[in-house]
């Protein structure tokens, strides 16, 4: 694991650059300014965007604000993908910045899950993880760790601590010799379309 | 249908036989699922659309971020006239493997005789809608599910949770991970709200081994349904066990 730290911190300092631009039907009070940030890959849009929502929410009345959500040429984002994965999936072709649309109204709940706090986002991210060390080690290794552990985990990728997370997730990366190895290598694969498309 | 299949799970053919059976003797008690399969192939879910009446009490929201245990302000009532409560209390046993603390819950109620302190809210229509999928990470039966009032209106997570019978609600508090989920559906795309599977198979172990060491056959995906489907108002009416093996004739006493 030692010879792959540089590896490691490549993967986990990736940067997207974003202009966040506020959707033209919003209620404002005076012009929006665009938005610019470096989204982090490895994490989730709605962790990382408190501050596009008070930049927007600076232009508009309370009332006029709800839950925010985000779009793409259309298409609503996923909070619950990681940002890397949305980028690749959806804009990988396009020039940078990356160019998404911020909305506060008209909710797409037939698309979007609701995001109404981080520790809906921390929950998504362990139940991530937790499935992921079921595929691999059965489960024993996250099980075998204790909350603070877990709470640790969360915290590196809630706060960008490259060397906090990885004191914990290096647990869940280490190669068990005894028993062979890993199970599983766990990978997820993510498609913009899926195999149904219901109608409701 | 006796399973071969360890106590580690449930792998895909055996989960596309369970649900076989159970779509069979659904079809004689007209009780609704149906097969939702994946073009051309045996995957796929059982799906059940079903009215409900509910209360749903918006004064009761539980933060189930975790507050809710020390107050217990009004509880919602869970109207459902047919539902008899000894499935509830039966299930909720399995579930839990921790029978003392649900008899406790049971025995307050039983001041009231088993009726809630009736809120301020107000009954409604919903339209519910449950899909049983398999979890090939976990190697166990998910139900995911969803409602509507019947303008076509998503029900929020909070309104969801105040319609689950207190009797439930306490147990999945306590552990995020095993509680009610906004999730993406893994062959819709969209939205569901989903039990988390992830404390399935250790009330399903006893259940197994109990029916292995009784030579007796069990519909893995009927039994789990029997436990979980009451926490989220799926009635499992109790004629699909009676149905499954009609009483042996009286014989030397032998397991078969």
């Amino acid at each position: 694991m030692a010879d792959d730290k540089d590896v490691l911190r490549d993967v986990w300092f990736g940067r997207i650059p974003t202009c966040f631009i506020l959707n033209q039907d919003e209620v404002t009070e005076r012009e929006a300014e665009p938005y610019y940030l470096l989204l982090p890959r490895v994490s989730y849009l709605t962790l990382v965007t408190d501050k596009v929502r008070k930049h927007f929410h600076k232009v508009m009345r309370t009332e006029d604000a709800e839950e925010m959500w985000f779009e793409y040429e259309g298409t609503p984002l996923k909070w619950h993908y990681p940002i890397g994965v949305l980028f690749d999936l959806h804009a990988s072709n396009t020039v940078l910045p990356w160019s998404i649309t911020v909305h506060f109204k008209n909710f797409p709940d037939r698309d979007l899950l609701h995001c109404p706090s981080n520790s809906v986002i921390e929950a998504h991210f362990m139940s991530s993880i937790k499935e992921a060390d079921v595929l691999k080690h059965k489960s024993q290794v996250v099980n075998d760790m204790q909350k603070k552990d877990h709470k640790q985990l969360w915290m590196g990728l809630q706060n960008d601590k490259f060397d906090q997370f990885w004191a914990m997730n290096r647990k869940l990366m280490e190669y068990p010799t005894e028993e062979g190895g890993f199970r599983c290598i766990p990978f997820r694969i993510y498609q913009v379309t899926f195999l149904f498309s219901s109608c409701v | 249908m006796m399973h071969e299949m360890s106590m580690c799970g449930l792998d895909e053919k055996n989960f596309y036989c369970c649900c076989q059976l159970l779509l069979q003797q659904s079809e004689q008690l007209r009780d609704g699922w149906s097969w939702e399969a994946v073009q051309g192939s045996e995957e796929g879910y059982l799906k059940k659309t079903a009215l409900r009446s509910v209360v749903i009490d918006s004064s009761s929201v539980w933060d189930h971020e975790g507050c809710g245990s020390d107050s217990e302000p009004h509880t919602s009532c869970h109207s459902q006239p047919d539902q008899p409560d000894e499935e509830e209390e039966q299930a909720a046993a399995v579930a839990s493997g921790d029978t003392d603390s649900i008899k406790g819950d049971i025995d307050d109620e039983d001041e009231d005789d088993g009726v809630c302190a009736v809120s301020e809210g107000s009954s409604q229509m919903l339209q519910y809608e449950y899909h049983i999928l398999l979890s090939c990470s976990y190697s166990t039966p998910v139900l995911y599910f969803r409602a509507f009032t019947l303008e076509g209106r998503s029900l929020s997570l909070e309104e969801v949770w105040s319609s689950v019978h207190p009797n439930f609600r306490l147990r999945l508090q306590n552990s995020p991970l095993n509680t009610i989920t906004l999730q993406e559906h893994p062959l819709l795309g969209q939205p569901f709200f989903m039990l988390h599977p992830c404390r399935t198979e250790e009330f399903m172990r006893p259940v197994l081994q109990a029916a292995q060491d009784q030579h007796r056959p069990v519909n893995y995906v009927l039994s789990w349904l029997s436990v979980v489907g009451p926490v989220v108002g799926l009635d499992v009416p109790l004629q699909y066990s009676t149905q499954l093996h009609p009483a042996p004739p009286p014989s030397s006493g032998k397991p078969d």
